[in-house]
């Protein structure tokens, strides 16, 4: 099945792929696990990237990572607050 | 005397096949009163249609009024594009042989330049065409005879009578072999059944008494396993042998000669690669095998001579091509009684477009991400025939969608403004309605109470094979090859389904849901508040009316589990298994429902669903967990004891691409050398069938052994399928926080030594590979 555009998923992945590269040079777990959130926030909200169909792939990655970046904020109350 | 028949048709036409003499159609009419079938050829050569501009066509009427393959040129006037407005000069031509139909439009194309003329109708059928200029359809019931013969009702009748048709197994035995194994190039024939008949003798008195006996029990349909690659072949192969010849050996009721009508091939269909067999024709007679139909197992008999009668197909064609096939011969049934004819090529290049609008445009329906983990109190809706649906209602077709008689229309797809029709109904949806209507007839009808069960049984077939036909319908409007598709239906539709779904989250949530999954056309909601459910069949009743689609309440699920990803952990959109309060599962996506699934996983997945059913919430299922690990460590005891059966350890493997094209040293390609050098050859789209020995060898008679060459004797490399059962183990148990890794250590798997891959420096120790041939 033939299509022209790729997905937003396919363009995702793609994209992450040079993410890789980034996180090759970073020294400490902490930073590794901070980048893994990163990744799986930016895959979280794909159906709604998807939905809006922006033809700015960054856009919609970055909606999509700090949607689940702020919702994990909210999540955690304590945490927030330790940092006021 | 005759003794009288009740009142009704004289008999039902089954098939009309091309005669050999290539001028003719020949119709088989099963009569009534005796169940005999006759045979009546009546000569007939449709033309093809031409168009173009009006001085060309005079010159290539000129031109074909010569030619030895052509009867008739006329030149004449009329509307036969679906986008014609207004009436245009039309040249007929007429074939002097139906065989030479293709090669005669192909020479009129390339006279043409291939640009100058558009032909029509090309591709259908001497008999498609003799169904639908006749009011005829197979299975019709019918009075009269010859060219008067006629339907006593139209093929849409939804209350039909089919005609009780004589089936027959038929099933070759070789001598001294079994079924199964890879036949000698000269294994002569031990046995026959027709039937209830079993055949044994001498070869050639063998198959002369299958002829007596296919004359007396004359049966209406052969029904094979494998007959197709198989049982066919191997009797005309073996009646050659014998010296005979089409005058004393045929299967069909007409005499034949021994070849096939079309070789066997390899094709692509969704991103596969599968391989058809050959089909040999058996005029007269169908020959249905099971292997050889993606359709008969899901539809059998009642499903196919309902897609026949609706698709003008003859059952043979039906029984061999998929559904998207009969969906395309509806539409040409449907654009031919509009009197516009079918395109032979579709001559509808996509638009160009600026990239952001194509990005736009070109989305699917919206798929959310599962949560992770095991949920309770989930209640499912799914749209039926959804896609259909939006066709009918926002009449989608190539030839309404973006008109010029309404710029003004309100219908248009949400976020791309492609406009609909006012004014007349596009083909699509004059093609779907009746099939969605009719699907809600037979499914009203099942729920008619003290209904027989061999009705209901029919019911529900024909109900499948309606709902193969609708889902195939969707694809084809994006498909390039599909005559009557337009990019821009298929996203049109995508866009009303993706809105559909964007509106109904928040009108869920007003209910008193939380929206907890959804995929294109079904949702799983959770009541946001456990002490106040809402009631599920108005919510759906509510929707429905809302949305003017059907929504209907699928069930609510004890528990239902969604399963991560292995790469990323986030949940996989149809990758999960439930357990309905009405006590049936749905699975998707997990290990027992893939083909290719040894019988080891699939027991290990059906004793441990066995083993949840009796959990009724979440918490009952997380409960379980130890007696569920309990059952994988005794199933991984007797694997790796090793007395495991060999049967239950077949892997399939359907092949991609020809053997010769394979670089590294898979499980697959050893089986492929292994079949190789017992003489059997498999293509691309074919499946293999082995178990494995020792992964890590890389002697292909010490990898593994193919399902044919088995003799029980075999000591199955057991470390291979501990991991297998692990894998499968951590698929189904992850969110109970199951991982392989552990698993194998508990069961004393070392972890798998890493291969030298196929071109290393020790190819020279691969010295049991034969040299050049492929890899």
């Amino acid at each position: 099945m033939g299509r022209t555009a790729p997905t937003y998923r396919q363009a995702l992945e793609e994209r992450m792929k040079r993410w890789d590269e980034f996180a090759r040079l970073l020294t400490t777990p902490e930073e590794r696990a901070a980048f893994e959130i990163v990744r799986t926030g930016a895959r979280r909200y794909a159906a709604q990237a998807t939905y809006v169909g922006s033809p700015d792939l960054l856009e919609s990655i970055l909606l999509s990572v700090l949607t689940d970046l702020a919702a994990r904020l909210h999540a955690v109350p304590a945490t927030r607050d330790s940092r006021r | 005397m005759v003794s009288a028949l009740p009142a009704g048709p004289d008999g039902w036409l089954l098939d009309i096949t091309e005669s050999g003499d290539g001028r003719s159609v020949v119709l088989w009419e099963k009569s009534r009163r005796d169940g005999r079938v006759r045979r009546t050829a009546l000569e007939y050569r449709p033309p093809f249609w031409v168009t173009g501009p009006r001085a060309e066509l005079v010159r290539l009427a000129g031109r074909l009024g010569s030619h030895s393959e052509v009867a008739a040129v006329a030149l004449g006037s009329g509307r036969p594009s679906l986008f014609d407005r207004r009436p245009r000069p039309v040249l007929s031509v007429t074939p002097a042989t139906n065989p030479g139909r293709r090669a005669l439009a192909r020479t009129v194309d390339a006279l043409g330049g291939y640009t100058t003329f558009t032909l029509y109708d090309v591709d259908l059928s001497p008999p498609q065409l003799y169904h639908l200029a006749h009011g005829l359809y197979p299975f019709a019931p019918v009075a009269g005879t010859g060219t008067r013969l006629t339907a006593t009702e139209p093929a849409e009748t939804i209350d039909y009578v089919p005609p009780p048709l004589r089936l027959a197994r038929l099933e070759v035995r070789l001598l001294g072999e079994r079924r199964g194994r890879i036949p000698p190039p000269d294994g002569r024939i031990g046995a026959v059944r027709l039937g209830e008949a079993t055949l044994e003798g001498p070869e050639e008195d063998l198959l002369r008494a299958l002829v007596d006996e296919l004359a007396r029990s004359d049966p209406d349909v052969l029904l094979t396993q494998g007959g197709d690659s198989f049982d066919l072949p191997w009797l005309y192969r073996r009646a050659a042998a014998c010296g005979l010849g089409p005058g004393e050996f045929a299967l069909g009721r007409e005499r034949v000669g021994f070849g096939p009508a079309r070789r066997a091939s390899t094709f692509e269909s969704y991103g596969r690669v599968l391989h058809r067999s050959a089909f040999f024709p058996t005029p007269g007679r169908f020959h249905i095998d099971r292997e050889n139909s993606f359709l008969y197992d899901d539809a059998e008999i009642a499903g196919l001579v309902d897609a026949a009668r609706l698709s003008r197909l003859s059952l043979q064609t039906v029984v061999r091509q998929s559904p998207g096939t009969c969906f395309t011969a509806m539409e040409m049934a449907h654009a031919l009684a509009l009197g516009v004819h079918v395109p032979w090529k579709k001559n509808r290049p996509e638009g160009f477009r600026r990239a952001d609008r194509l990005v736009a445009a070109d989305r699917g329906g919206t798929i959310f991400l599962p949560p992770v983990g095991v949920h309770d109190r989930v209640e499912e809706f799914d749209f039926a025939s959804l896609y259909p649906h939006i066709m009918v209602r926002k009449n989608l077709s190539a030839e309404t969608l973006e008109c010029r008689c309404c710029p003004q229309s309100p219908i248009r797809a949400p976020g791309l403004g492609y406009r609909s029709c006012l004014g007349r109904v596009g083909l699509i949806p004059r093609t779907l309605a009746p099939l969605l209507a009719r699907r809600l007839a037979y499914k009203a009808a099942l729920k008619r109470p003290g209904l027989a069960a061999e009705e209901a049984a029919r019911l529900r077939r024909r109900v499948k094979m309606l709902k193969w036909i609708l889902v195939t319908a969707f694809g084809y409007q994006g498909y390039r090859n599909a005559r009557f598709g337009r990019i821009e239906c298929h996203e049109a539709i995508n866009a009303y389904a993706r809105e559909l779904i964007a509106a109904l989250v928040p009108e869920a949530e007003r209910a008193g849901y939380a929206v907890l999954h959804g995929i294109v056309d079904s949702l799983w909601l959770r009541p946001q508040d456990p002490d106040r459910i809402p009631d599920p069949e108005a919510f759906a009743a509510r929707m429905s009316a809302r949305f003017d689609l059907p929504l209907g309440y699928e069930g609510r699920y004890r528990w239902i589990v969604f399963l991560p990803a292995v790469t990323h952990g986030l949940g996989v959109p149809n990758r999960y298994y439930g357990y309905y309060t009405h006590g049936e599962f749905k699975l998707r996506g997990i290990g027992g429902r893939r083909h290719d699934t040894t019988g080891l996983v699939r027991r290990f997945e059906s004793e441990i669903l066995s083993l949840l059913r009796t959990a009724t919430n979440a918490a009952e299922v997380r409960a379980l967990l130890p007696r569920l690990l309990a059952r994988a460590d005794l199933i991984a005891a007797r694997v790796r004891a090793g007395d495991w059966p060999v049967e239950e350890l077949l892997v399939s493997h359907r092949i991609g691409q020809p053997p010769g094209a394979f670089v590294t040293f898979t499980d697959s390609v050893a089986a492929l050398r292994q079949l190789d050098e017992a003489g059997s050859e498999r293509g691309a789209g074919e499946v293999v069938r082995f178990v494995l020995l020792e992964r890590a060898s890389r002697s292909f008679r010490h990898r593994v052994r193919v399902a044919e060459l088995l003799d029980g004797s075999e000591r199955y490399d057991r470390d291979a399928y501990l991991e297998l059962l692990a894998r499968d183990a951590e698929t189904l148990l992850a969110p109970l926080g199951v991982d392989r890794a552990s698993l194998l250590e508990r069961w004393g798997v070392a972890a798998s030594p890493e291969r030298a891959p196929y071109r290393s420096p020790e190819r020279a120790a691969q010295s049991e590979l034969p040299v050049g041939s492929g890899g």
